[in-house]
């Protein structure tokens, strides 16, 4: 039997030698620039600081908790990259164009190595040491590899095409994709050439897959459709296409020769710019989530050794340059946070965009259409001004609640929150913050609470109680109760101390306060910025701690749980931490205690330090709904709860600036649901939110109220007083 | 410019004081004491004049507990010296008393400036910037709200009743009671007086007894209420005439 043809293509079909010797040329000057263009950026990465345990690697501590103070294991974060998870979250459509675009690129990536690997080596080597040009680019691997590929470059078309039409339709609709900054500079600014350069970027993404499609069409048309072609099916269905268009043979041919030539040199010129522009996200991102490392914001790092925080170029880690590196703007980090939407002059995109702009300034980096232009030499732009005051304003580092929603939602893995807390550091250092938060400080440093009490009246909210709460320094407990400053001192809050208190001394619950010596647990003094009167703090009540008698704590606070169960392990705390919500849950669980039906219809809010932190979801939604209350749940719910806006020493700091605070966003949405009760688990929430629910004038619809005290009603113990007036049970 | 900055330690307000067994003074066994806030303020008034125009700042207290934490503060914020008076003093030290420790250490060290606070919670008086000026025979001054240098001497800017200020021109040494400072007093971060505290610094003198004069406290008590507010119930009409009742009562003339 004989054969027609062997199923191949010549490669460089239609190209003189001269031709070829310029492509290669071309190729050489190209692969300069790149591999130039990387060198530059990796020799940034390694000017920056290394971390504790290696370059990009810190060191472990006792008791890290998966999924929240422990590293992401890379065989997760593999998964994560190859099915674009991080992409994909609370954005399906988005992340499955970009799924197409990502394997359909790769795929054609691979197709342009597997045709390199043929005829420039395999081809050159058999050539030299065989004699005889020898190519594996035939037969039933041509066709398979037709058919696989162009597969490959439809899906890269679709997934780019689907994203281009999304960023033109949705530009003016969506925050994210809105350029405008959150902190606004006086002398101005321009964006435009950031959108030019998105439009460039996925345009010539396009332009690129398109000619690469026509290409093939040409060449099979100008061949006279050979029929195993057919495996080219994409190629061949275009080639149909040419051909029903009457264009034919040595037509064809010649304009198959020129728009080579313009494919060509559109993907060549992509290579070169690739490492100058956005389309460095491709190598930068996954990079960036193979070293994310969420942890590093529930457990936030020490400051460089011999700064007290960030003070210039030197001293981010390599791990942040790098992080600065993978943001592709795409601004879910703008859309959610809390003081953006309150109209603070922080957003997180802006913030890694200044410091990337800073960065790539300071190593005299080019970037191909990804600046901002101001007139002045304001900014990232000021490359001898302080970084924690000039370069970032003040005001913009002051405006972060730590919330972590920019580090959750990032789906190229950056973690903004211990970057600005390092920058934060400076400014504690240098004595310039909001003087509401120095007095904050200073009360905490004399007195051990933020509300400048002597710390003897620290367990004052337990008169009034029958039955008095043991002291742990003097008799051994099973739960240390580790409440916090607002449950402590703020009087609101100190009844909800009580119910919990009766509650389980009513279950029967082995626990003790340490009275006068508990001290406030600094997990918001850290994010301020104040590291030194954290490490006092910590002192101090691990001294405390060492003097009572206990198996296990529990918080009421959220951001005292952070610390205690996060931080407080690499100082020496080797015991269990919980939250209150757990204990509560656990009763339940456990049988120990009968919840009767409250019939009411509630919301909850997950507070940050809890959830989102210490992804502790279930717990108090078991305990509501154990109480018999329907949950209606708000559509920023769990990891994508919405900060009150107390966060980070927030709740410290003047937020009369702000166009709408978050507990009164937050609020609004409650109200939209229709509920009586607006559920808390933090006594921050309960003071943010009980404020917000007045000031936006929902007093008679709404009730704030505190899980335990569900929990105290449906138990029997406590009836809820003054419930909301109009609330109908039924309804 | 030299500035000595006298400061001292107080019983801190949060506490609540009570009399010690012998009636004629607070229990000092649990009150925790704490640096005196004018003192303070004259401490930033002293830091923001070395920083405009260069010069030496010391502090310089009698010894008192804690005494060496605000001294360690200072050091932080940037005084250059520290000097801590030690007679073995207890209990209240009256204000004659603290001057003539402070003076008999002054005498003989050279300086421009001795600040100090305008008052203290157990000098409401004020008497200790002009009871020094007095033991040391120089100008001084109280209530100052300003102060700068002015040609061969200062110009001091002084805060008197009703919304009055008074400025004059006055050649050094000066002693002055600081009422406020250009600035509130900066943070310190706790790194810092750490570091303070590692280096050390304090110059401690072992100095003699003191031998001023003073008066001896016979009694100390809380102020004993006067009667008590009266709640004018919450009806509007009632409220009104029972304003005008207590109007008219007081004698004010209603036309």
């Amino acid at each position: 039997m004989l054969l027609a043809a062997v199923e191949t293509r010549k490669i460089f079909g239609g190209t003189t030698h001269l031709e070829r010797v310029l492509f290669y040329l071309l190729s050489l000057v190209v692969l300069v620039v790149f591999f130039a263009g990387l060198g530059l950026r990796v020799k940034k990465y390694m000017a920056g600081r290394p971390l504790d345990a290696g370059r990009f690697r810190r060191a472990r501590v006792p008791l890290e908790k998966p999924g929240v103070s422990a590293p992401i294991p890379l065989a997760q974060t593999g998964v994560d990259i190859a099915a674009n998870r991080t992409v994909s979250r609370r954005n399906h459509a988005v992340g499955g164009a970009h799924l197409l675009l990502f394997w359909g690129f790769l795929g054609l990536l691979a197709a342009t190595i597997i045709v390199g690997l043929d005829y420039d080596v395999y081809g050159n080597l058999t050539r030299i040491f065989g004699g005889k040009e020898l190519s594996f680019f035939k037969g039933w691997f041509y066709l398979g590899y037709n058919a696989v590929f162009d597969t490959a470059g439809l899906a890269a078309i679709v997934g780019a095409v689907w994203l281009a039409v999304r960023r033109i339709r949705d530009t003016k609709s969506s925050v994210a994709l809105d350029y405008t900054r959150a902190q606004k500079p006086k002398s101005g600014y321009s964006r435009a050439a950031m959108t030019a350069g998105d439009h460039l970027f996925i345009f010539g993404l396009i332009l690129i897959l398109f000619t690469g499609i026509l290409l093939q069409g040409l060449r099979i048309d100008a061949a006279g459709f050979p029929s195993f072609e057919r495996w080219t099916w994409l190629g061949y269905t275009v080639a149909v296409g040419f051909g029903a268009l009457g264009l034919h043979g040595s037509a064809a041919g010649s304009a198959h020769f020129w728009l080579w030539w313009v494919h060509i040199l559109m993907a060549l010129a992509f290579v070169a710019y690739l490492p100058f522009s956005k389309a460095l996200h491709m190598i930068s991102a996954p990079a960036n989530l193979a070293v994310r490392d969420p942890g590093n914001t529930r457990r936030l790092p020490s400051p460089p050794s011999g700064h007290a925080g960030y003070q210039d170029f030197a001293d981010f880690t390599s791990k942040e340059l790098l992080g600065f590196d993978a943001c592709t703007k795409c601004g879910r980090c703008h859309a959610v946070c809390p003081a953006r939407t309150g109209g603070a002059p922080l957003s997180p995109r802006d913030l890694i965009l200044d410091l990337r702009q800073y960065a790539d300034r300071k190593r005299g980096i080019p970037m191909v259409l990804d600046w901002e232009e101001r007139p002045d030499q304001s900014g990232p732009k000021n490359l001898e001004g302080r970084l924690a005051g000039e370069v970032i304003e003040p005001a913009t580092l002051w405006s972060c609640t730590t919330c972590m929603a920019c580090v959750e939602i990032c789906p190229v893995g950056i973690e903004h929150v211990p970057t600005i807390v390092s920058l934060r550091r400076s400014l504690v250092d240098a004595g310039e913050m909001d003087p509401t938060l120095q007095s904050a400080l200073e009360n905490i440093a004399t007195q051990g609470n933020s509300f400048g009490k002597s710390s003897r009246m620290r367990a004052r909210w337990t008169k009034g109680l029958d039955v008095p709460i043991p002291d742990a320094r003097k008799e051994e407990v099973e739960y240390l109760w580790f409440l916090g400053d607002f449950a402590s001192f703020d009087e609101r809050l100190q009844e909800i101390s009580r119910t919990l208190a009766r509650v389980l001394t009513a279950n029967g619950i082995s626990f003790g306060i340490l009275y006068e010596d508990e001290r406030n647990a600094g997990n918001d003094v850290r994010r301020a910025g104040e590291e030194g009167l954290f490490e006092m703090l910590v002192e101090k009540n691990m001294e405390a701690f060492s003097k009572a008698g206990f198996q296990k704590i529990f918080t009421t606070d959220p951001h005292s749980f952070n610390t205690l169960r996060n931080e407080y392990p690499a100082y020496g705390l080797d015991k269990p931490v919980m939250h209150y919500s757990e204990l509560l849950a656990s009763l339940i669980s456990e049988g120990r205690v009968s919840l009767s039906g409250l019939g009411r219809k509630v919301t909850y809010h997950d507070p940050c330090y809890l959830g989102r932190y210490n992804r502790i979801f279930d717990a108090p939604r078991s305990v509501i709904t154990s109480a018999g209350c329907e949950l209606v749940e708000m559509p920023r719910n769990r990891t994508n709860s919405f900060c009150c806006g107390a966060g980070g020493g927030r709740i410290w700091m003047d937020d009369s600036v702000l166009a709408e605070r978050p507990s009164a966003n937050r609020i609004r949405e409650a109200a939209e649901l229709d509920v009586g009760y607006f559920v808390v688990a933090c006594p921050k929430d309960y003071a943010m939110f009980s404020d917000a629910v007045k000031s936006t004038g929902n007093e008679d619809r709404m009730k704030v109220v505190d899980i335990v005290e569900l929990f105290a009603e449906a138990s029997g113990e406590l009836a809820l007083a003054g419930a909301a007036s109009e609330e109908a049970p039924e309804s | 410019m030299k500035i000595v900055v006298a400061m001292r330690q107080i019983a801190d307000l949060v506490e609540e004081l009570e009399v010690d067994a012998s009636g004629a003074d607070i229990d000092r066994e649990f009150v925790k004491f704490v640096s005196n806030e004018w003192d303070e303020a004259a401490l930033e008034e002293a830091l923001c004049l070395k920083e405009a125009h260069g010069g030496e700042v010391v502090v310089v207290g009698v010894d008192d507990v804690d005494f060496d934490q605000t001294l360690f503060g200072a050091l932080a914020k940037g005084a250059d010296r520290a000097v801590k008076l030690s007679c073995g003093f207890e209990g209240w030290m009256p204000t004659a008393v603290r001057a003539e420790l402070l003076a008999r250490w002054l005498k003989d060290e050279s300086f421009d400036l001795v600040l100090t606070g305008v008052q203290a919670a157990d000098d409401l008086d004020g008497q200790l910037a002009g009871v020094l000026g007095a033991r040391l025979g120089l100008p001084h001054a109280a209530v100052v709200v300003g102060l700068e240098p002015d040609g061969d001497g200062f110009k001091v800017t002084q805060e008197l009743g009703g919304g009055v200020t008074l400025t004059s021109h006055a050649t050094g040494p000066l002693v002055l009671g600081i009422q406020a400072a250009r600035q509130a007093p900066r943070y310190v971060p706790i790194s810092r007086i750490r570091q303070a505290m590692s280096a050390g610094g304090i110059e401690e003198l072992e100095v003699e007894a003191p031998t001023a004069r003073a008066p001896k406290v016979t009694r100390l008590f809380a102020p004993e209420a006067k009667g008590r507010a009266e709640m004018l119930g919450d009806k509007p009409s009632e409220v009104a005439a029972r304003i005008v009742e207590l109007i008219r009562a007081k004698g004010i003339s209603v036309s």
